[in-house]
């Protein structure tokens, strides 16, 4: 028990030293701008500035106030983000699929699927909005386009991680091509689909933001410009910054867990390691 | 082909089962494909599928015209956004290279450290921009310098988590056994790593590379936006669209997927040397 104890103030005990020497960097480069500048908080305010706002319950605009503009803003953005995130999740899995079924839409598509990586979505977006003509269809394309990339490499490349032998074995048991893909090919790739996940996620929320900086609609991206034309307190724009950043981790992190829950005999195989290694 | 079948096969499975139409068939079919969609581009089909018109989505023809009459406008939009999108390449490999090495060398410490790089790398680019932008307002009196450094910056901080994570993998993921043999050497932990780490973590370095590097450029479009001084691809696609010069902008979009490729196809060819050599050596 203490052991166990020991084990994770030992992990634990670094990441907040770090935490710290990133806080304490950030203070003193606020000590600096502050000394230097007529208008500190444009360019780097203090941490304790930034949650004081985030706390002040003053009103910035419309009735609301920072926190809640903010979040309220933020429900829209990732509420976007997050269907556009399905949509491609769902079609680069099929697009694998398909791929993985048919050997010349392999060959046809692969070289593709690699351009479609160079090709500047996010540059592109006011022309998808000019092709859409609705900023909310746009936003859920951009973000499904970004999101279906890795997702269909990973899944690619999970269905072409699995061994000759274990299709080998399919072959012996007889079992129908159907058998062959929900009993072996699809469970082997799950990791690397999550591996595709964790990468796509944070990608669609930049992209749900980005898209809303284009036009006066509502959302994070939206409160974020009009912050830094300073039509609203310069603080919002600094509590989107660390909103966003917050958020981009957190949904990184989700997919992690939502892995674990997907694959428990991954999360058995992992605790056992970190209990061993304790 | 091991199994032995009783029945004749037919004309068509021979061809298929040909080696040379198989490897032909990988660089014919997606240059078919690609010619079948320029014609449907050309020919409006793709305008009918997509619901647009040739103002939104000009011809091809259209879009090469204008990159020929405005060549010289072009390439130094070009010459800016590579300039950006490589030495924030270059410094943040090199920065991403020195945490994994730390990380290597003192495990507890650098696997906290290599967690904060990860929080790094998933706040998103929007974010990051304007807060570069802003800090380096004092660095120069030329607007073009100060929002040079503040697009480098960006695009180094994308790069950086990327390779320091590969890096340490390279670093630490050895061959079984290898690590007790160079203890046995009574090696110091210089010597190990110098003779064994760095040498193992080189395509490792290539896999944080292939992501990185059309990753740079896209930061490199995106920080443009934000920018202070109105240069670079990205900026130019802006630009153009606020103009509602379609045309314009798609000519820009189209040298940015070409710079994107060719930084790619670059990296692949000093892949396939540098990799090569190693397996001789």
């Amino acid at each position: 028990m203490m052991n166990r104890i020991w084990g994770k103030t030992r992990t634990i005990l670094p990441l907040l030293l770090w935490i710290l020497l990133f806080v304490a960097v950030w203070e003193v480069g606020a000590l600096l701008v502050e000394a230097s500048k007529r208008t500190p908080e444009n360019v780097l305010p203090h941490i304790y500035q930034i949650i004081e706002a985030a706390l002040n319950p003053k009103k910035v605009s419309s009735g609301e106030s920072a926190s809640q503009l903010v979040l309220s803003s933020a429900g829209l953005t990732l509420g976007r983000a997050a269907l556009g995130f399905l949509v491609g999740t769902i079609c680069g899995f099929v697009l694998a699929l398909i791929m993985k079924i048919s050997k010349i839409v392999e060959k046809v598509i692969f070289p593709y699927l690699m351009i479609i990586q160079m090709i500047p979505i996010l540059g592109m977006a006011p022309i998808i909005l000019s092709i859409t003509g609705d900023i909310n269809t746009s936003r859920i394309v951009i973000a499904a386009i970004l999101t279906f990339y890795p997702v269909a490499t990973g899944t690619l490349a999970g269905f072409n991680s699995v061994e000759k032998s274990k299709y080998d074995l399919m072959h012996i048991y007889a079992a129908r091509k159907i058998d062959l893909y929900t009993k072996v090919l699809i469970p082997t790739a799950i990791p690397y689909i999550f591996t595709g996940l964790k990468i796509a996620a944070p990608m669609a929320i930049t992209a749900s933001i980005l898209v809303d900086t284009l036009q006066g609609d509502k959302g994070l991206g939206t409160l974020l410009s009009q912050s830094l034309k300073h039509a609203m307190s310069i603080y919002v724009f600094w509590l989107i910054v660390f909103f966003s950043a917050f958020v981009g981790i957190l949904s990184s992190k989700l997919m992690g867990n939502l892995e674990r829950i997907v694959l428990p005999h991954k999360r058995i195989r992992v605790s056992r390691a970190k209990e061993e290694s304790i | 082909m091991t199994d032995k079948r009783v029945r004749e096969k037919t004309l068509i499975q021979k061809i298929a089962e040909n080696k040379r139409v198989q490897s032909a068939s990988t660089f014919v079919l997606p240059v078919l494909f690609g010619i079948l969609l320029f014609i449907l581009w050309e020919a409006g089909a793709l305008h009918v599928l997509l619901n647009t018109d040739t103002f939104t989505l000009p011809l091809p023809d259209r879009i090469f015209t204008i990159m020929s009459d405005n060549r010289d406008k072009i390439l130094s939009n070009v010459g800016a956004t590579i300039a950006v999108a490589l030495i924030g390449l270059l410094a943040g490999s090199i920065i991403g290279y020195g945490i994994a090495v730390f990380a290597a060398l003192f495990k507890t410490w650098g696997a906290a450290g290599l967690s904060i790089v990860a929080a790094f790398n998933a706040v998103p680019i929007v974010a990051l921009a304007p807060v570069m932008t802003n800090l380096s307002k004092d660095i120069s009196d030329d607007a073009n310098t100060r929002s040079m450094v503040a697009k480098i910056l960006v695009v180094t901080i994308v790069t950086i988590a990327n390779m320091s994570f590969n890096a340490f993998r390279g670093l630490t993921e050895l061959k079984p056994f290898a690590e007790d043999l160079m203890s046995s050497y009574a090696a110091n932990r210089g010597v190990t790593l110098w003779k064994l780490r760095v040498p193992n973590s080189i395509p490792y370095i290539f896999i944080a590379l292939r992501v990185a590097v059309p990753s740079s450029v896209i930061s490199a479009l995106v920080s443009e936006y934000f920018a202070e001084y109105i240069i670079g691809v990205g900026r130019q696609i802006r630009e153009n669209i606020v103009l509602a010069q379609y045309s314009s902008a798609w000519a820009y979009i189209v040298t940015a997927c070409l710079i994107g490729i060719t930084m790619y196809v670059i990296l692949m060819l000093i892949e396939g040397i540098v990799l090569k050599r190693r397996v001789n050596a």
